[in-house]
């Protein structure tokens, strides 16, 4: 196990792209305390800003009590990266594999352009959770998300696949512009669930104050594929999903082909 | 699985083996390569899961004319499947891999996609697979939803009842089929009852099916006929009917004949099948009225897999 303590709160926003199990692992820790990471856009050494103790496992340990580390688990590929403390924004943004385990919050954009892998967050996370990397097209487009907590503002905007689960609540715009995958929010969400909704499936453990005009009540319908799911679930976030297989469903959004769905599960 | 107890030793001299009074001829059956799948179907209760499996595995019996043969393997708890409900798990055999695809597809097409609360899932990997729901998902007529759950791809089909959902696609398994043996006996119903005990056995080897009606075949066959247009008919040698007419492979005191053929996802699979089959019978022994157990082969020519009675039971 790695491991990579923060000395202190840095006075900026640091970048810590290319901090990997797969590019840390065989290196001493002197080594590793040479590697170039940006504090505030300036290129600084590693051990600068972190005490670093190595080994040979492909496990990395990041303690910190700052929410200014940003882009962690950012394009990981594979082994697993375990944040003790907050992490900053964009986390797991382009993941393709392996675990990032947040034990606190995480700030916007985290699992953007996410391709595979698990994401978990132990606490809240910020704003587009799962959605696009800035100037794509598409949103996360494979791996699972789990959030304990709550999550911020435009959940899983533009989503081409994959699965996010949160515990907690969303807040507005939550599966925006969705285009494919599955987005659980136990919680229940703010306002305009599922605006501009392509594909894929919104699933709300609780009823929105209002579903948009522009998605349709098909009724309450019974979903063998919700059991499905429920199994699947419960490997992340125990408890998230009811066993039950009973949903109230909404087709739309109408506005935009209206082949997804919003299902109400209370 | 229990195993018969029998109660005479296995005897083995210049008579040759008998156990428990039942002779074992010194022959083999002779089984072929097949191409074969698992299915799970499951529904909201057995019922409905068993009525979806016997739609979909009935008219398999035999490659000759069914285009494969497929039978129930066993069923399933809901802590065992997929979606959490109750199933049934069924393996299809057939000749090829294009025959295989085309009658799987038929069979959930016509039979577990029609039956209310139903869904399909692959019941198991192999290096190659197999269209499941990758087709029927047109019967959704663009309403059909596709899910991608830990890297299996799901079809979600809207029907009348709610939604049919399917897996897209289920392994390829390179099997065994055609695994046989012949119970001789005093009598057809002590033969039937002999029959039905091995069957009870079969079904508790997992990976074999017995795909005859019961697990028991009475119209064992051999290849060719004096109709050109019939590639098998009547194992006329075996027929106690055609004693003194035609040649026989009955002894004295043999009037009823039953064959139990096997099919199996392994070589290892069909040989426990077999054991456990024919260990049931001879547990019932000669005071059940059975005399001896053959097989049936063609001359060792034509299928890869041989299973010598004898070996088998030793």
């Amino acid at each position: 196990m790695t491991t990579l303590s923060l000395r202190a709160v840095p006075n900026g926003r640091v970048d810590m792209t290319g901090v990997l199990p797969e590019t840390l692992a065989g290196r001493s820790a002197d080594d590793i305390a040479k590697q170039i990471i940006h504090l505030a856009g300036s290129p600084m050494m590693l051990g600068d800003l972190f005490e670093v103790d190595a080994d040979e496992t492909d496990m990395l340990v990041i303690r910190t009590d700052s929410d200014r580390l940003d882009c962690l688990g950012k394009g990981m590929s594979t082994g697993s990266v375990r944040i003790e403390g907050p992490a900053g924004h964009y986390a797991a943004q382009g993941m393709r594999g392996g675990e990032l385990d947040i034990h606190g919050d995480a700030g916007d954009g985290a699992a953007n352009g996410m391709m595979g892998g698990l994401l978990r967050i132990r606490g809240n996370a910020g704003d587009w959770l799962g959605a696009a990397l800035i100037g794509d097209r598409t949103g996360m487009a494979g791996g699972v998300v789990a959030v304990e907590g709550n999550a911020g503002d435009r959940l899983g905007d533009r989503m081409r696949r994959g699965l996010i689960l949160v515990r907690g609540q969303a807040g507005d715009a939550c599966g925006a512009r969705l285009l494919a995958g599955t987005l659980v929010v136990a919680g229940g969400c703010g306002t305009l669930p599922g605006s501009g909704l392509r594909r894929g499936s919104l699933i709300l453990g609780r009823r929105p104050e209002a579903i948009p005009l522009s998605f349709n009540d098909s009724g309450r319908v019974d979903l063998s594929y919700l059991g499905l799911l429920h199994r699947h679930a419960e490997s992340f976030l125990p408890g998230l999903l009811p066993a039950s297989t009973q949903a109230h469903r909404y087709m739309g959004d109408l506005a935009f082909g209206g082949k997804g769905e919003i299902l109400v599960l209370a | 699985m229990r195993r018969q107890q029998i109660d005479s030793p296995c005897v083995q001299g210049e008579g040759g083996v008998i156990i428990n009074g039942v002779f074992i001829d010194d022959t083999y059956a002779e089984a072929f390569g097949m191409k074969a799948t698992r299915i799970v179907i499951t529904a909201d209760n057995l019922t409905w899961a068993r009525h979806a499996a016997n739609a979909a595995f009935g008219f398999a019996t035999s490659v000759i004319a069914c285009g494969c043969e497929a039978g129930i393997e066993c069923e399933l708890s809901p802590t065992e499947t997929p979606d959490g409900r109750p199933g049934v798990a069924g393996l299809l055999f057939a000749v090829s891999t294009k025959e295989l695809a085309k009658q799987l597809e038929r069979r959930v097409g016509q039979c577990v996609l029609t039956c209310p609360t139903t869904a399909v899932f692959a019941g198991c990997e192999g290096e190659e697979s197999l269209p499941l729901g990758k087709n029927l998902r047109y019967f959704g007529d663009g309403w059909q939803m596709s899910k991608l759950i830990a890297g299996r791809r799901y079809w979600r089909i809207p029907v009348m009842d709610g939604e049919f959902l399917a897996e897209e696609m289920t392994g390829l398994m390179r099997s065994v089929g055609g695994g046989n043996f012949l119970v001789l006996a005093r009598s057809r119903s002590r033969a039937l009852a002999a029959c039905e005990a091995a069957v009870d056995a079969i079904a508790r080897v997992p990976g074999a099916i017995a795909p005859f009606p019961g697990g028991v075949v009475r119209s064992g066959s051999k290849v060719g006929s004096k109709y050109k247009a019939l590639p098998a008919s009547t194992n006329d040698a075996f027929c106690p009917t055609l004693r003194g007419v035609a040649k026989t492979e009955l002894s004295p005191g043999v009037d009823a004949v039953l064959e139990i053929v096997i099919d199996a996802v392994t070589d290892a699979d069909m040989r426990v099948a077999m054991k456990a089959g024919m260990d049931a019978v001879c547990g019932i022994g000669a005071a059940g009225g059975i005399v001896r157990l053959s097989a049936g082969n063609y001359g060792g020519k034509l299928g890869q897999f041989h299973y010598r009675l004898r070996e088998i039971l030793a």
